[in-house]
């Protein structure tokens, strides 16, 4: 096929000269690596976001007691945060399916026998399970009656169980907790690490009036779980939510706050944050390798036409037709940037791959980038290369020649 | 075959407007071998590339095989150079780091249908000139007499009718010249209609006819009575170099 033979005469060309072929190609390398990684990047973040928002729950508030900006560890010596303050969220915040105060206690001395582990200590209400949608695997979670009755219960988590029990069954064991003896009532399901590498399953749940009276000795709760009907009620909830706790611990905005609202906002902001900066870096990138590069190689392709009109005269002579110059030297900028896509998307993979290793940025690989560099390759190869072409095409062949 | 009728060509146009030529008519059969002479610049080369459809004149009519070139497009006319001219240049035209072969297969990449046996034709080109031991060299590796070999080999690889040749040996030493000359009349001798355009007396006497251009328009048209002969004239030589 004549086209195929010509595409082939521009191909020869490129490879003939080598380093012109790579000055031509250099900007569509960066850019297109740049636009690869920049898509590696939000497909990593989406998807850890993702996992976060479903690690804390996607219509889940946390106000926890302590100020401070990021996220926890909570600061467990402040005792502002009351079940009262519970007590009025429930009567005056609309639109919550569930509010369950917790007490909690970090690294507490677990003990059974002559085993010892260290666990982080809830105080919970029943709806504790509800609004972390977190189940029992064996036996039963913490009733209504337990927290009436002050009850001298607990349910452990897999790693309690298994440092603790090892393979006996422990329904109906005790533990101890600061000399407080508890029943276990169940196993909580399974939750493995998070992606800090804290242990989900390192904790006993009791009643909150237990642990508040009897584990903790304290009238103070540390955070309080807000499950909102909707999504969309969240934002306006979690404002009525700090005005309601600034009421009643007599804060005046600019005056610190003495807790924090964790919203999934929130969290998705923070997992977002540097991919955020670094993808509008990249994106910039791309813009401008692509731009400068497309710029470059349009002039070098209009220097070579000038430099080889000689050899346009030539094959005007031998029969060519201008169309076939014209395909020849657009076939120049097309392969440039083919060629530099897939050079680029290559690259674009390998900083890809090892940007997790590097600085524990997520990436997640897939198709979409290089379909879009293609797209884009086209676009730049066509656009800085017509002008060489046409203006290749449009030589007089005799003056071409002299 | 080839049919000229008061062919003008006027470069530039009102007060820069030049003349080069001013009505020339002539006709050329086909299997003739043709010199166009002239001092340089009478439109030796304007002249040429008009007749090898490279350009149009501005007035007159030019008939080739009875087709007249003026209404042709610019792809016709591609079509046309392809299939019936072969160019031969003063500055040879090969393409630089590109194999003798490569060099003489360029017409075929525009030539329909393309050959199934476009290498093997290129080689018989190539050795039909003399040059199958340099099938592979580059240009920069080929003395000037053997560029236009394959020079000669590129004109002749789509078997046109027609040789045009500007100057053909105007780069060459006066024994290299001989060989190409010889390769034109053999060129001739089988049939092929060659036009040379020289400014060099000597070599104008290869041919059986010559058409002299002064000042735009055709000062003489004459016959060689006796032709010189290339071919004989390098086998003496050669004759002569064995017998030193
Ligand atoms: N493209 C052009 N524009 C203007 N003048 C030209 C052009 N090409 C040739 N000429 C002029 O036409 C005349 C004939 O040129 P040419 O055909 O090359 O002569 P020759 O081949 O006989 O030496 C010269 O005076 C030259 O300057
Ligand atoms: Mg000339």
């Amino acid at each position: 096929m004549r086209l195929l033979r010509i595409i082939t005469e521009g191909v020869r060309s490129l490879r003939i000269n080598k380093l012109r072929t790579f000055f031509m190609m250099a900007g569509t390398i960066v850019g297109i690596a740049a636009l690869t990684v920049i898509m590696a990047i939000g497909k990593g973040t989406e998807k850890k976001v993702m996992k976060r928002l479903q690690n804390f729950g996607p219509r889940a508030i946390m106000l926890i007691a302590g100020g401070g900006k990021d996220l926890p560890p909570p600061d467990i010596t402040v005792t502002t945060l009351t079940l009262a303050d519970a007590e009025a969220i429930r009567n005056q915040i609309d639109g919550l399916e569930i509010v369950t105060p917790m007490a909690w206690d970090f690294n507490v001395n677990v003990t059974r026998g002559a085993n010892l582990h260290q666990a982080t200590v809830w105080g919970v209400e029943p709806t504790w399970h509800e609004a972390w949608n977190w189940h029992v695997a064996d036996g039963e979670g913490i009733s209504d009656q337990d927290v009436a009755t002050m009850a001298k219960v607990c349910v452990i988590g897999e790693t309690v169980r298994r440092e603790l029990f090892g393979e006996s069954d422990p329904i109906g064991e005790r533990l101890y907790i600061n000399k407080v003896a508890l029943t276990v009532k169940g196993v909580l399901e399974s939750r493995g690490a998070s992606p800090m590498g804290m242990d989900f399953d390192s904790r006993v749940i009791i009643p909150i009036t237990t642990a508040m009276r009897r584990v903790m000795n304290v009238n103070h709760i540390g955070a309080i779980r807000l499950i909102s009907k909707d999504v969309s009620l969240i934002p306006r909830q979690a404002e009525a939510v700090r005005s309601l706790i600034h009421q009643r611990h007599h804060i005046t905005p600019p005056e610190e706050d003495d807790f924090r609202l964790i919203t999934p906002m929130v969290i998705a902001q923070l997992v977002k944050g540097i991919a955020s900066t670094l993808s509008f870096l990249l994106i910039a990138l791309a813009a401008l390798s692509l731009f400068v590069g497309g710029v470059v190689m349009m002039n070098i392709l209009l220097i070579s036409v000038a430099e080889r009109t000689k050899e346009i005269g030539l094959r005007r002579a031998v029969g060519a037709t201008r169309g076939d110059v014209f395909a020849q030297f657009l076939t120049e900028s097309l392969a440039v940037t083919i060629f530099g896509t897939i050079l680029g998307s290559l690259l674009g993979l390998g900083v890809s791959v090892l940007l997790p290793k590097i600085i524990q940025m997520p990436t997640i690989i897939t198709w979409e980038p290089f379909a879009l560099a293609v797209a884009f390759a086209l676009l730049v190869g066509t656009f800085f290369g017509v002008q060489p072409a046409r203006r290749a095409a449009r030589l007089h062949p005799v003056e071409a020649l002299q | 075959m080839i049919e000229l009728k008061t062919i003008e060509k006027t470069y530039g146009s009102g007060d820069t407007a030049t003349p080069v030529l001013k009505g020339i008519s002539f006709r050329i059969q086909a299997g003739e071998y043709v010199a166009l002479m002239g001092a340089s610049g009478t439109g030796k080369s304007t002249l040429m590339n008009i007749v090898g459809c490279l350009d149009k004149p501005t007035g007159g009519q030019y008939q080739l095989d009875g087709a007249d070139a003026g209404t042709l497009d610019d792809n016709a006319l591609s079509h046309l150079r392809n299939q019936k001219i072969g160019f031969v240049f003063q500055q040879f035209h090969l393409l630089e780091r590109t194999t003798a072969l490569k060099n003489v297969m360029l017409p075929l990449i525009y030539s329909e249908p393309y050959p199934e046996d476009a290498e093997q034709r290129a080689e018989k080109a190539l050795t039909a000139v003399g040059l199958n031991d340099r099938m592979y060299y580059r240009p920069g590796e080929l003395s000037g007499g053997q560029q236009q070999r394959v020079a000669i080999a590129r004109a002749l690889i789509t078997n046109p009718q027609i040789i045009l040749a500007d100057e053909p040996t105007g780069n060459l030493d006066s024994k290299s010249g001989l060989e190409i000359l010889a390769i034109f009349k053999r060129l001739h001798r089988d049939g092929h209609t060659i036009i040379i355009v020289t400014h060099n007396e000597e070599v104008a006497e290869h041919a059986d006819r010559v058409i002299v251009l002064k000042d735009g328009k055709i000062e003489q048209d004459r016959r060689v009575a006796q032709p010189r002969d290339a071919e004989k004239e390098v086998d003496e030589r050669i004759g002569r170099e064995d017998a030193e």
